[in-house]
Order: structure tokens, then C-alpha cells, then sequence
């Protein structure tokens, strides 16, 4: 009964903010001349309106699932990621240039080229975690400014060593990636993969972790009261690195099964400018960590960008409209951090 | 009649926090508040300093009723409030600091000499020896106590409202601020003493008021009456008396020897050449001031701050500078200083802060995944049986009373069996009823036959559960005594760096 009652007001403050995310919405539709009740009719077909859609969305929402059980993995831990979006991008041009390099195609390649992106964008989250360690270096800034070194670096890796010569000009891009190492689809035609039954089986397997694993109490604690932890006898350290390996893995993972279910290849720009990280970051803050609140986020927010495409296909709104949308959301946010702060001074200043 | 309260009662939601309070304050009076932790004490004085508003009830002042809405208003009517927690400005002098917000100006400027000039005064007036021009922050607590109550009289309050003042002081520190209270009361002001200290009731008062749940259980004039009265009055029942039967020598549990540890940064001392021994079947107490290093202490015994020199052994595995883990596994249970810092999570559940270090037990988990029912049947039980009220096993820590969350955090370490415990301040901002319980506890544990050192700057808990004592002094062991020896007046010596002859 208790229990229901906490999981139910953990719930109010989301749904709150998304209210108020479309409220607002609604007054940018109406400052843009448009009909509010035609606008979101547009926004829901774009989002789910048909199988094509609705699997569009949902091919959306795989890297932000993927990046968003990282980041909140990270921060169930007490580690403030921040780094997804570098992570994301070593994992795919690592995982774009591996498949192609391999002297053999198929199911072995498919599983060796995301194993190895996942790793070395583990290990870009874990070297944060060893420089904050070993030179004290703040993991929130490390994480941050990793993110520039990696998509500059994935972009000189594609346009110099690995580019696609083939053909002349336009993006610089690494080679396709064969037919028999590709992540296949889940329904012919559409674009939705694989990738999003991967995506769906982890945030399980996360939560499973997170609720039911030693480990995941290891990780809970440390994140709760560091303190408290170190007294109990949890390795800090450990712990630490453990989970910024596995959050910057999942990140990775993002981007691998775009690469082998999307794109069939690294193109520069096109897995950091959608911002997919930064969505899952988002769908992380407001689901509060919990694994299977971030998926359904992520869902949710992935359907925005999907819908408000739809809304700009068949209205004169543009589709920054999702951008508003998800903007009021992070104020709700913050405003959600900021309170509990304030809560938390009052009660010590009592 | 100086002041008096009618009928005052204060409701947040269902909850009755004063409950029909009457009291009354008459001129030159010590007048004691005592009541277990939640029985209403603060709450009734923040209403009457203005902080919080009454739902029902009268505040009569000289006779006439009055409202007040906030701390000015209640400055303005001669009342004045030195808080538990000092509300001072470290790196300020005396001066500075007691006439924060009333400053003495020459025109449009701070007065620095006159502000000295009158502070002083007003002190020597009130037989306080300070230094108007001493920092705060270099001053000892006792002279800090004295600046929050020279601020309260700058502010010209009659009326003084001491929330547990003596929390922080040593024995000396306490006789002399007992004294300064007389003194003060000769002068013709009166003051209300919020304590659960009892002695110091007995020693000052001229009356006691007695709050039980939000209710006023007794006003008692302090010559008639006596402490057992009082704590029954408080408790609701009679006290059990735990006396310890005669100890059986037993092998050395821990042995430390010769350890040193010095500040990192600073290369300061923290703790000096300490040895000692803690045998199965007894207690043994370290009496001192907070401060004198028994936090150090405790963390180089249960690894959580390494050593510099010396060693740690426990059940005859050596110890030194390993891993809390390894400790853990030796045999140590550990009753931490604060409880909201080391000894919980406080947004985790009851259960995530009954499991710490229990959670690998082989009963509770299988190749790394949690058996929930055993765990949760574990944490019913204990919780029952410790006595711990709580709503459910799934309410955050943060909703539990400080005497709850003590008794959880004593069942979880108690429950560990382990041959040694060590308990830091078991009791500290308990009630009474809590305390008297955790004391319980720890002597079945030693009746049981395992080690137990216990670490308090209380020295009534000293006094009451050990077999030997230590005291502490600026990280040194400045003596021993045994059961039949000790005594409070000798420990206090100690305790403030003085020498038994």
C-alpha cells in the first residue's frame, strides 16, 4: 500500500511537467496562427499514426533508450555522465570501421564489431572515471568535454583514413557495411531493427540489476550516501568504475546498432546532430533513473521529434514546436531538482 | 507574573505537536522544560519566539495578550533565544558578532571602539570574562555559548530561552554556564531551560515543567521533587536499573598498540601513541569532549582513515590500514558517531539500510542475486523485535524519529553477532525510552560474552555501561580506570586536560 503510494507520487512529477510541456505547446501553436486541435491530430499521426510512423518512432527511440540507461546507470551510481553523446560516437565509428575491416561476414562480425565498439566506449567512460581518481578531475566536466575530442575525432577518422572514396564528395563516410553483418529488420520495409528488442531485453536486464543484484544495492547505496557505503565496506572505487564502464557500454551500444540497423555506416554528424544522447539524458532526469521509466520516456520523447516532423510535413507550425515542448520539460525538471534542494536546506536549517 | 502561556496548542495536519500547554515564567525564575526528543519543547518555544504560530491558545506578556509574529517581535517584547546550534560568524571578533544587526554608528559608520566598549561592559555586568576582541571561530565552545547569550542580553531580552545549552560543553564548561545562569537570574532577568539533562535541572532550576507526547505531565517546584520522579513523569513508567553483574575475563577481542595518526594536509597530530585492549565479556568505555579524537579513533579501528604507525588486530588477524571490508569480515560490528552521515542512506528504504554489509550473506543472496523474501522476513523481524516504529519496511529513512533510526542501526550491528562492537555515541539526541533500550542491548552483548567498546562524550552512559574507562584527551589517553574507580569528578578532570594527583 505504502509502496504504491511512493511509486505513484515518483510518477506525479513527470506527467506533471509533460501536462505543462503541451499546455505550452499549445500556446506556441497558437502564436504560430495554426489550429491547436489540428496541430497535435498532426503530431500524433507523425508519431503513431500508422505502422510507418509508429515504427519510426520507435527506431527513434532505440539510441535514446540505449544512451538514457547508461546515463541513468551512471547516475543511480551518483556519477553524473555526461559524457553519452562521446561514448555513443566512439561506439558507432568504432563498430562502423571494425565491420568493414573484418576479413569475414555474418552473424560473428555483427557480434564482434558491437562488442568492440561497446568496449571502447566503455572505456572513454571509464578513463574519466580514472581521471577523476587519479587527478581529481571533476566528472561531470571530463565527461562533457570528452564529447568534443570524440566527434571530432570519428569525424577525421571518416574523412581521412576511413572515408568512403567510392563516392566523390558530399559527407565524408565510411564504407557501407555488408548485407550479412547489417542488424536486419524487424518487420520488412520499415525501418524499425533489431536494435529495439536489444534495447528492450537490457532495460530488463538493467533493472533486474538495479533492483534484485548485489551489485546493483552496491551501486544504489553509493549513489544514496557515499558515506555510508565506504562504512559498509563497498568498495568506492571499484563500484565507481564498474558503473562508468557499463554506462559508457550502453552508450556505445546506441550507437553500434545504429550503425548496423540504420545507417549501414558511419556518417559524421549524423548520430550527434539529432541529439540523441542529450534526449536520453533527459529521459533519464525525468524518469528518475528507474530503468523502465526511461524507456517509456525515451519512447515518448523520440515520438516529439517523429511528430512534430509530421506537423511540419502538414502544417505551417515549424517543428521546433518539439523542441519548445522538451525545453519546458527540462525547466520542470530543474525545477524539480531545485525544489528538493530547497526542501533539503529547510529541513537542516530547522 | 512574567509571562504565561494559556491553553497553547499547535497542529501540523493531524499530528498534535502542544497539546492545551499552560506555563508560566515569573521574574528572576529558572524555569526547566524537560521532555523525551518529540515531546513538544522546541515546538513550544519557537511559538513563543515567534517562529511558528499556535492553531489555538493565548500568550500573555506582562499581562497583556499579545501575538507574535516572528523572532523581531519577540526581541522587541524582551524575549531572546540562544539555539542549540550557535548562530555565530567565525571569523568575526566577540564584539562583532553580539552586536550583529543593532550596531553602535557614529553617524553612517560602525562604531568599532564603542561596540567593543559596550560589549565588554555588558559582560563584566553579567560576571562573563571574555575578550570583546577575540575571534569567535579561535574562541572554545564555552566562550561561543557565552557570546550567543551576551548577544541575546545586547538585544535586551528579560526573558531567555536556552535550547539544551548544554549539549556541547564539558563538565567544567557546564558548572561554569550553571553558574553564569544563577548569576544572570540575581540580575534580575529570567530564563527558560530547555534540557533532557536532569542534574542540571536539579542543580538550577527553581521550577520544572514535564512534557510527555505534547502534554504537560507535571510543574513541579525543584525542591520537591527528584530525578526519578521527573523521568517517570517524562517516560510514563518506571526506569529499569541495568546493573552488570561481575565481568568473566576473556581473551583479548582487539588490541591496538602504539597508534599514531597525523592530518595529511596539515601534519597535525590527530591521535598519539594509543594502546589499549578490549576483552570478550566487557565494556570499555573512552569518555573525552567531541573532538579529542575518538573520530579518528574510530575510523583507524574500523578502516576507514589509515594510520601512520601502530597496529590494529582483531581475533588475532592484524588489521592495520585493510579494507573496511576486510575488518567487517574479522569480526567488527560498528555503531557510527552520526547516524544521517556514516550510518544510513536516508532517501534509501528501511530494508536497503537494515542490509548493509549483510546483504552477502549466503541467507540473502545466491551467486549475486537477492533472495527479496528472506530479506524482507529478516527486516520484519528485527524490526519488531527492536522495536522499531515505522509505518512500513519501505518508508524511506529519512521518516524515522533519530531514537528510530538509533534502534535500527543498532539491531542492524547488533544482529551481526559479531565477537566485537564498537558503538560511537549510541545514545546521542536519543529519548529516553531508546536509550534505555540500546543500553540494554549492548550489555546482553556483553553478558554474551563479545567485546564491546563504547565511545561517548555522555558521561552518565560512561559511568552507567563500562567496565573500564579511558579517557581522551587531545588525542592522547590521559588515563584508566576500572569500574569501582571511576567517577565523574575524576573523569571530567581529565576530560578538560587536567591531572588527577
Amino acid at each position: 500500500m505504502n509502496k504504491l503510494k511512493t511509486n505513484a507520487t515518483l510518477f506525479i512529477q513527470p506527467i506533471l511537467a509533460v501536462i505543462v510541456g503541451l499546455l505550452v505547446g499549445t500556446i506556441a501553436i497558437m502564436l504560430s496562427g495554426e489550429s491547436v486541435a489540428v496541430t497535435y491530430q498532426e503530431m500524433w499521426k507523425g508519431a503513431f499514426g500508422n505502422l510507418y510512423f509508429l515504427t519510426n518512432t520507435l527506431e527513434r527511440a532505440i539510441p535514446i533508450i540505449l544512451a538514457g540507461l547508461g546515463v541513468a546507470f551512471a547516475f543511480r551510481a551518483g556519477f553524473f555522465n555526461l559524457g553519452a553523446e562521446g561514448q555513443l560516437v566512439m561506439g558507432a565509428v568504432t563498430t562502423a570501421i571494425i565491420t568493414v575491416s573484418l576479413p569475414f561476414q555474418g552473424l560473428l562480425n555483427m557480434i564482434i564489431s558491437i562488442v568492440a565498439g561497446m568496449l571502447i566506449a566503455g572505456l572513454y567512460s571509464f578513463f574519466a572515471g580514472w581521471m577523476e581518481q587519479r587527478f581529481q578531475i571533476n566528472l561531470l566536466i571530463s565527461t562533457l568535454l570528452l564529447n568534443y575530442i570524440a566527434v571530432l575525432f570519428a569525424g577525421y577518422l571518416v574523412s581521412e583514413p576511413f572515408r568512403d572514396t567510392s563516392s566523390a564528395g558530399g559527407v565524408p563516410q565510411t564504407v557501407m557495411v555488408d548485407q550479412a553483418s547489417r542488424l536486419p529488420k524487424l518487420i520488412t520495409g520499415m525501418n524499425l531493427h533489431y536494435g529495439f528488442v536489444i534495447a528492450i531485453i537490457l532495460a530488463i536486464v538493467i533493472a533486474f540489476i538495479m533492483k534484485r543484484t548485489t551489485f546493483g544495492y552496491e551501486v544504489k547505496m553509493l549513489g544514496q550516501n557515499v558515506f555510508f557505503a565506504q562504512y559498509g565496506g563497498i568498495n568506492r572505487k571499484k563500484t565507481m568504475f564498474i558503473s562508468l564502464l557499463i554506462s559508457g557500454m550502453l552508450a556505445g551500444l546506441a550507437g553500434s546498432v545504429e550503425v548496423l540497423g540504420m545507417h549501414y555506416r558511419f556518417i559524421e554528424g549524423a548520430l550527434s546532430n539529432p541529439q540523441f544522447a542529450w534526449t536520453g539524458l533527459m529521459a533519464a532526469l525525468l524518469a528518475n533513473s528507474n530503468p523502465v521509466g526511461t524507456t517509456i520516456v525515451a519512447i515518448f520523447l523520440a515520438a516529439l521529434d517523429t511528430g512534430s516532423l509530421g506537423v511540419e510535413r502538414n502544417t505551417d507550425v515549424p517543428n521546433s514546436i518539439s523542441g519548445i515542448i522538451q525545453a519546458v520539460l527540462i525547466l520542470f525538471i530543474s525545477a524539480k531538482f531545485s525544489f528538493e534542494f530547497l526542501k533539503q536546506r529547510k529541513k537542516e536549517g530547522k | 507574573m512574567l509571562l504565561e502561556l494559556k491553553g497553547i496548542t499547535k497542529k501540523y495536519g493531524d499530528f498534535t505537536a502542544n497539546d492545551h500547554i499552560d506555563f508560566s515564567l515569573n521574574k528572576q525564575e529558572i524555569h526547566a522544560i524537560v521532555g523525551e526528543n518529540g515531546a513538544g519543547k522546541t515546538t513550544l518555544m519557537r511559538m513563543l519566539y515567534g517562529m511558528e504560530k499556535p492553531t489555538s491558545g493565548e500568550i500573555v506578556i506582562a499581562g497583556k495578550s499579545k501575538t507574535i509574529d516572528n523572532p523581531n517581535d519577540a526581541i522587541a517584547l524582551g524575549i531572546g533565544m540562544v539555539h542549540q546550534h550557535f548562530m555565530l560568524f567565525p571569523p568575526f571578533t566577540i564584539a562583532e558578532n553580539v552586536v550583529f544587526h543593532h550596531e553602535p554608528r557614529k553617524s553612517w559608520r560602525y562604531d568599532r571602539k564603542k561596540a567593543a566598549e559596550e560589549v565588554s561592559q555588558l559582560a563584566k555586568k553579567f560576571g562573563m570574562n571574555i575578550d570583546p576582541l577575540q575571534i569567535v571561530g579561535d574562541a572554545p565552545v564555552g566562550i561561543q555559548q557565552r557570546v550567543e547569550i551576551l548577544k541575546v542580553l545586547y538585544q535586551g531580552a528579560d526573558v531567555i530561552i536556552l535550547d539544551e545549552p548544554t549539549a556541547v560543553l564539558t563538565p567544567l564548561e557546564v558548572k561554569d554556564l550553571l553558574a553564569s545562569l544563577r548569576e544572570l537570574v540575581k540580575m534580575g532577568k529570567s530564563i527558560i531551560l530547555i534540557t533532557h539533562k536532569l542534574n542540571e535541572v536539579m542543580a538550577v532550576s527553581d521550577r520544572v515543567t514535564v512534557l510527555r507526547d505534547g502534554k504537560v505531565t507535571g510543574t513541579l517546584e525543584t525542591r520537591e521533587t527528584n530525578p526519578e520522579e521527573l523521568s517517570r513523569l517524562m517516560v510514563g513508567r518506571e526506569l529499569k536499573n541495568n546493573p552488570l553483574p561481575e565481568k568473566v575475563k576473556g581473551k583479548e577481542v582487539l588490541s591496538i598498540k602504539n597508534v599514531s595518526m597525523t592530518d595529511k594536509d596539515s601534519g597535525k597530530s590527530l591521535l598519539e601513541n594509543i594502546s589499549f585492549q578490549v576483552q570478550q565479556g566487557e565494556i570499555v568505555g573512552i569518555a573525552g569532549v567531541s573532538g579529542n579524537g575518538q573520530s579518528e579513533l574510530i575510523q583507524a579501528i574500523t578502516g576507514l582513515a589509515s594510520v601512520q604507525n601502530g597496529s590494529v588486530t582483531l581475533n588475532g588477524t592484524e588489521l592495520t590500514n585493510q579494507s573496511v571490508k576486510q575488518i567487517r569480515e574479522a569480526g567488527l560490528a560498528h555503531i557510527p558517531e552520526d547516524r544521517y552521515l556514516w550510518g544510513a542512506a536516508k532517501e534509501a528504504s528501511l530494508v536497503d539500510n537494515m542490509m548493509m554489509t549483510d546483504y552477502v550473506k549466503q541467507e540473502f543472496q545466491k551467486s549475486g542475486v537477492l533472495k527479496l523474501k528472506n530479506i524482507r522476513k529478516y527486516v520484519t523481524d528485527s524490526i519488531k523485535k527492536f522495536n522499531v516504529k515505522t509505518t512500513s519496511i519501505d518508508t524511506s529513512a529519512q521518516f524515522l524519529s533519530g531514537g528510530n533510526l538509533q534502534k535500527l542501526i543498532a539491531a542492524r550491528e547488533i544482529q551481526k553477532n559479531t565477537p566485537f562492537l564498537l558503538a560511537a555515541e549510541p545514545t546521542r539526541g536519543v529519548d529516553i525510552g531508546a536509550m534505555e533500550f540500546i543500553h540494554e542491548q549492548l550489555i546482553e552483548k556483553r553478558n554474551n560474552g563479545d567485546a564491546v567498546l563504547l565511545i561517548s562524550s555522555e558521561l552518565s552512559e560512561i559511568l552507567a555501561l563500562s567496565d573500564r574507562v579511558l579517557v581522551m584527551y587531545e588525542g592522547k589517553i590521559a588515563g584508566e580506570f576500572e569500574r569501582n574507580e571511576a567517577s565523574e569528578e575524576k573523569l571530567s578532570i581529565l576530560m578538560a586536560g587536567g591531572r588527577n594527583e
